[in-house]
């Protein structure tokens, strides 16, 4: 009994989990009229949705979205990396990481706004990726990592004669890598998901496929059809990398947890 | 204690140099501009401490600060009780692992996209949800009554609670791998222990258990204060401040006043009562994780 009832609520909560995919997935193939016309519940199939949006510029959208959300990522990967390994061997600016963890570049709207118009990046690609080439999250993410690895090996490593950079590439760099795909896939994500900083920060011109999203709903608020469209399509390709990892994410974070 | 530096340290200095540009310098920046009266545009003009008087007498200001604690005050409790429950609920079960995979993934999917979804899916009236319910119970029944998607679009009450809901549904995840990583670090022995000294389970959950889950409870309350202070972007999505500043968050008051009014003097010196609010609880939350 007290069983049933606990299969019970982990269904139910499946089930609201779940719910906006699968109507995103549903609504993405109905047929314009049956939206229109508001009778969802009956079946049809048309690819109508997404032959709309090519004209609309998605697909340009889609491309430049994953570019520059994987070359932050991976520039945050570059600097995090060697960071994380400064503070396992002692540096003292932990404190530092944390501090600057809690607060998001969201939350800094106004005066990064000031930064980049000095810096001149303001309105240009740049200023999505140079404020973001250094990650507190990432560096605090492989620093847990980096304190389960056993410090003995590092220290082998030296007395052969390894330098610094060798240490790094040839003897950590292998054994991070569930950690080092996990920071890329979570800071990726995070990066993609910013909405309100690419919108302020760059011109029309450069905004991502968020801004360009949420756009579209004030255009067409009522062609569900055309935005679960949207919607399903920029989600897989995140989604599909998730799943693609998602083993090794859930662990790698639940350890870093622990630590 | 003399600090002696190792040539690895020297791994810090780029990650630094970017830190040092766009995480520190808007420290100082946004003291600057708090002190202007600055549209972005046009040069600006020092108004000395004009603004912070300004904001003391809005009632705009008010609103939103009181909107964000309500927020905090019904988002966090439903939070951490939803985290533990379903951490419980879970624990061993041989879905465990694919539920938490499941759970993970609203809050890394698109967010413009799910809150497309959710428009679409939640929409008053019209929404999918209410022509389902429609579709399923007949709308002169008596039980259609109570199956009608609240009007989020006109009651300020509802509206908030949308975003609370939205909230949850992209953190639960989070809150979740929390709870269980912590609920696996206690070791079984200590409940067997319980046991053999005639605990019954309900017992061993509330003396033994929740006891041990103190660190990882404050961890979440920690980190979810100051997710909710920052989380705005959900009400742009969803409601854009509205039905009548029911969802002004602080946060995206600031987005308002600053980048719709451009009046970016005047949301700097908002940035900063802000940025005070969660600095506060950053601080106890770098304490908190450097005790561990």
């Amino acid at each position: 009994m007290r069983n049933l009832a606990r299969h019970a609520f982990v269904a139910l909560l499946v089930f609201a989990v779940a719910l906006p995919f699968l109507w995103m997935a549903y609504a993405a193939f109905l047929p314009p009229e049956l939206v229109y016309a508001g009778e969802i519940t009956r079946l049809g199939f048309s690819l109508e949705n997404f032959r709309a949006l090519a004209p609309e510029g998605f697909w340009g959208r889609l491309v430049y979205s994953l570019g520059v959300s994987g070359l932050a990522t991976a520039l945050a990967l570059l600097t995090g990396f060697p960071a994380a390994y400064a503070l396992r061997e002692g540096a003292p600016l932990l404190g530092l990481y944390l501090f600057l963890l809690a607060v998001p570049a969201e939350m800094l709207l106004v005066p990064l706004y000031g930064v980049l118009a000095g810096t001149h990046l303001l309105g240009s690609p740049w200023a999505l990726i140079w404020p973001f080439a250094a990650s507190p999250f990432v560096v605090f993410l492989l620093y847990q990592g980096l304190r389960s690895v056993p410090w003995q090996v590092v220290e082998a490593a030296r007395i052969d004669g390894a330098g610094e950079g060798v240490v790094l590439v040839r003897v950590l760099l292998p054994m991070m890598a569930g950690h080092l795909v996990t920071a890329g896939v979570l800071s990726f994500a995070a990066h993609w998901n910013l909405v309100l900083y690419p919108r302020v920060m760059t011109s029309e011109t450069w905004w991502t496929l968020q801004v360009w999203m949420a756009d579209l709903v004030r255009k067409y608020p009522s062609d569900w059809g055309l935005l679960s469209a949207a919607a399903l399509l920029g989600t897989l390709p995140l989604a599909g990398v998730y799943l693609l990892f998602e083993r090794k994410i859930v662990e790698t974070f639940e350890g870093s947890l622990k630590g | 204690m003399r600090i002696r530096p190792k040539p690895a340290w020297l791994g810090l200095a780029p990650s630094l140099v970017v830190l040092a540009v766009f995480g520190l310098y808007p420290f100082v920046e946004v003291v600057r501009f708090s002190t202007w009266d600055w549209s972005g545009l046009s040069a600006p003009r020092a108004v000395g401490l004009a603004n912070y008087r300004e904001l003391l007498g809005d009632p705009a200001f008010w609103h939103s600060l009181q909107v964000t604690l309500a927020f905090a005050a019904i988002t966090l409790p439903s939070f951490l009780v939803l985290s533990l429950l379903v951490a419980f609920a879970l624990e061993g079960q041989p879905y465990e692992r694919w539920v938490k995979g499941l759970l993970f993934l609203p809050g890394l999917v698109t967010l413009s996209a799910a809150a497309v979804s959710w428009y679409t899916l939640l929409s008053p009236e019209y929404g999918a949800l209410q022509t389902l319910l429609y579709a399923l119970v007949p709308e002169d029944s008596p039980l259609a009554a109570w199956l009608v998607v609240p009007a989020w679009d006109r009651e300020p009450f509802w509206a908030l609670l949308l975003v609370v809901a939205f909230t949850l549904w992209r953190y639960l995840g989070y809150g979740v791998l929390v709870v269980s990583a912590s609920l696996k670090g206690i070791p079984r022995s200590l409940l067997e222990a319980a046991w053999v000294d005639g605990a019954t389970p309900r017992q061993a959950v509330r003396y033994v258990t929740l006891p041990l889950l103190r660190p990882a409870v404050t961890f979440l309350l920690v980190v979810g204060t100051i997710l909710t202070l920052q989380s705005y972007v959900a009400v742009f999505l969803l409601t854009r401040g509205g039905p009548f500043g029911g969802t002004r968050v602080l946060g995206y008051f600031i987005y308002e006043v600053g980048f719709e009014q451009y009046r970016l003097g005047y949301a700097a010196a908002a940035t900063i009562v802000l940025l005070l609010l969660t600095l506060g609880l950053a601080y106890a939350q770098a304490r908190f994780m450097e005790e561990r």
